[in-house]
């Protein structure tokens, strides 16, 4: 609280409302309420000195400037999701299951973060700044190692590799299995962290960088700097996992193991513990993009119902599988929830994404990004 | 090297194999010929432990088989060269070989064999980044094997490497295997349809009829061999 307390200038504190809290629970929109206002005294400021500026201008300039502040949300909070996405894909690609606890996963990353930070000492050592992004990367190994270990207890045991004629019995098993995990997670969250929504508090989030005002003073567009480091650190973290997928014998054993397993087994490849990797990889990373999104909403055990949509659409929009594909279905989505703003209430944020995933996979059900059941 | 000994095995309630025999000796190209669905290809896969037996025992180098992991077989150095290729398509091919060169021995060899594979197979080092889905048949054949001698083993199982291919691709394929088992000394343990050129070049041969050894012996017992002559070399 102390290092970001000088940088809130006027311009910042201004911001508040404006760029804070875009994710999907964005009570505080900036195209609401006081924003408009604010640009009709701004355009009538404008008027009173002097300048000729009509109604469609300020119309347009104002309708310019929600598109630009709506673009620059959806790409910070796109990025967030598209690292979400890559950890569901990575589990898809390589075990071809759905993981339908996938969203609790990242609920559990959010409460990583959020102890790690309060109770952990996360915060008296990095301090309210720089700590919750410690905070958000401390929950990948975390949640890895829960990963692991649930693989090992629970999915391993119904994983049908033996035989093609038992490898579809093995699918059915995990799907249930997951299914069921999704409400042990749930329900045993609320039962230790309680039903009380928690957020990390970091006083980033609540400041912004003002790009502007340009155009005559007509348009002004903040960035949250919350999100973009978040949005910053999602990238970093995609990029080191493409890196590792593409190039090291790991990564390339687990896309072997995920192209066909039978002929991975042959060559010395053990299929059950690549897709245990593999699990606990694609949890991982999810839970990483949780650990980022705890310090920007408020969050509780059932978090991870809202955001299982996004998650699905992105990774179908990338083309199921594709770790690339699923950044930039991730990215897409949160462009398409952060632009249906300008159009739609929020209320109706997760109908557009389902809007436009709808018409995607009717229209190219391979995904947007890539062909289908392909590697990264 | 290779001893399988009254092995039976089946999918699910199906039984396919009925204590199969064989023996494959160091250094020796042995041929398993046979009709479609003789149980060829599930014994292969009993070998590599994608099918559990139900009886019998398999032995390699004297060690039981069956107690190690499927994963762990190729470690041993067993290559097997599946039918219908199974190359890993979107990998490059490139790193198709690696993967081949998964194995502890492999990889320490791995200069030298790559170099072995692009003169035995020079195509594979002209379109070595190319994705290996991208690949002709005949080429993903090549790869196929390439991989498979990437792991340095030593007893090489081909599943009908001819499979699905042009005549005069699966005769480069056929050649290019017997030079390598020639020029290195490596164990071929090869199915074949093209029964003809598999007994040729085996010194000796096993015939799979609905799951049983029905015939086997040397090069030269099969070649004058009636039944041999009259059901599969058309004579
Ligand atoms: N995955 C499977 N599940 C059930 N039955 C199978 C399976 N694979 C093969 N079979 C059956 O097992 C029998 C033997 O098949 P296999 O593939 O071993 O024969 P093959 O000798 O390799 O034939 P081909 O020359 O056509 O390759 C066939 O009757 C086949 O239908
Ligand atoms: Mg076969």
């Amino acid at each position: 609280m102390m290092l970001g307390d000088w940088r809130r200038c006027w311009k910042g504190k201004r911001s508040d409302e404006r760029a804070q809290s875009t994710y999907l629970t964005a009570s505080l929109s900036p195209r609401e309420g006081g924003e408009g206002e604010r640009s009709k005294a701004r355009a009538a400021h404008l008027l009173r000195s002097g300048e000729k500026a009509g109604d469609e201008v300020i119309a347009v300039s104002q309708f310019v400037e929600n598109f630009l502040q709506a673009l620059v949300a959806g790409l910070l909070t796109g990025a967030i999701y598209g690292l979400m996405c890559v950890g569901l894909s990575v589990i898809f690609g390589v075990m071809r299951v759905i993981n339908f606890a996938h969203g609790d996963f990242m609920m559990l990353g959010m409460y990583v973060a959020y102890y790690a930070f309060g109770v952990l000492g996360i915060h008296a050592v990095f301090g309210s700044t720089l700590g919750p992004y410690v905070a958000a990367l401390i929950a990948g190994p975390v949640i890895f190692l829960a990963g692991i270990l649930v693989h090992w207890l629970l999915i391993g045991k119904v994983t049908g590799m033996r035989s093609s004629a038992l490898r579809s019995e093995g699918h059915y098993a995990q799907l249930i299995l997951t299914l069921g995990l999704a409400l042990i997670l749930q329900n045993g969250g609320l039962y230790l962290f309680g039903s009380t929504p928690v957020s990390i508090s970091t006083p980033l989030a609540s400041n912004a960088w003002a790009l502007g005002p340009m155009y005559r003073d007509r348009i002004e567009v903040f960035v949250n700097q919350g999100q973009t480091v978040a949005a910053f650190i999602a990238v970093v973290v995609v990029l080191a996992f493409v890196m590792v997928m593409n190039r090291s014998r790991l990564g390339k054993s687990l896309r072997a193991a995920a192209d066909n397993p039978e002929a991975a087994t042959y060559m010395g490849i053990d299929v059950t513990q690549s897709h245990r990797l593999a699990f606990g990889f694609g949890v991982a990373i999810t839970a990483i993009g949780g650990g980022l999104l705890a310090s920007g909403t408020s969050f509780q055990p059932y978090v991870g119902l809202e955001y299982v949509i996004v998650m699905y659409a992105g990774v179908v929009l990338g083309g199921l599988g594709s770790v690339s594909g699923a950044f930039l279905g991730g990215l897409t989505i949160g462009l398409v929830q952060q632009m249906s703003t300008l159009f739609l209430p929020n209320q109706l944020q997760n109908t557009a994404i389902f809007v436009v995933f709808l018409f995607i996979v009717l229209l190219r059900p391979q995904g947007l990004f890539g062909t289908a059941l392909r590697g990264t | 090297m290779l001893d399988i000994e009254r092995l039976s095995a089946g999918y699910g309630m199906v039984p396919v194999l009925h204590e199969v025999t064989l023996r494959v000796k160091p250094g020796e190209f042995a041929a398993i010929v046979g009709p479609n669905g003789a149980g060829k290809t599930t014994l292969f896969k009993t070998v590599s432990g994608i099918v559990r037996p139900t009886a019998g025992s398999i032995r390699f180098e004297g060690r039981d088989l069956l107690a190690v992991a499927p994963a762990a077989r190729a470690h041993l150095g067993i290559a097997h060269i599946p039918e219908g290729r199974q190359i890993f398509p979107s990998l490059t091919v490139l790193e198709n070989l690696q993967m081949g060169a998964y194995t502890e021995a492999g990889r320490r060899a791995w200069k030298e064999n790559l170099e072995k594979i692009h003169t035995w197979f020079p195509v594979l080092a002209e379109r070595a980044k190319a994705r290996a889905g991208a690949l002709s048949g005949g080429q993903q054949q090549m790869l196929a094997i390439a991989r498979g001698l990437a792991s340095s083993p030593k007893l090489l199982m081909l599943d009908e490497p001819s499979m699905g291919l042009a005549p005069v691709a699966a005769d480069e394929i056929f050649e290019r295997i017997v030079s390598i088992h020639e020029s290195s000394g490596l164990t071929v343990l090869l199915v074949e349809q093209r029964v003809a050129e598999a007994l040729h070049f085996a010194d000796r041969g096993y015939v799979l009829e609905a799951g049983r050894v029905v015939l086997e012996g040397s090069h030269d017992e099969l070649k004058s061999n009636d039944r041999i002559r009259q059901a599969y070399l058309g004579m």
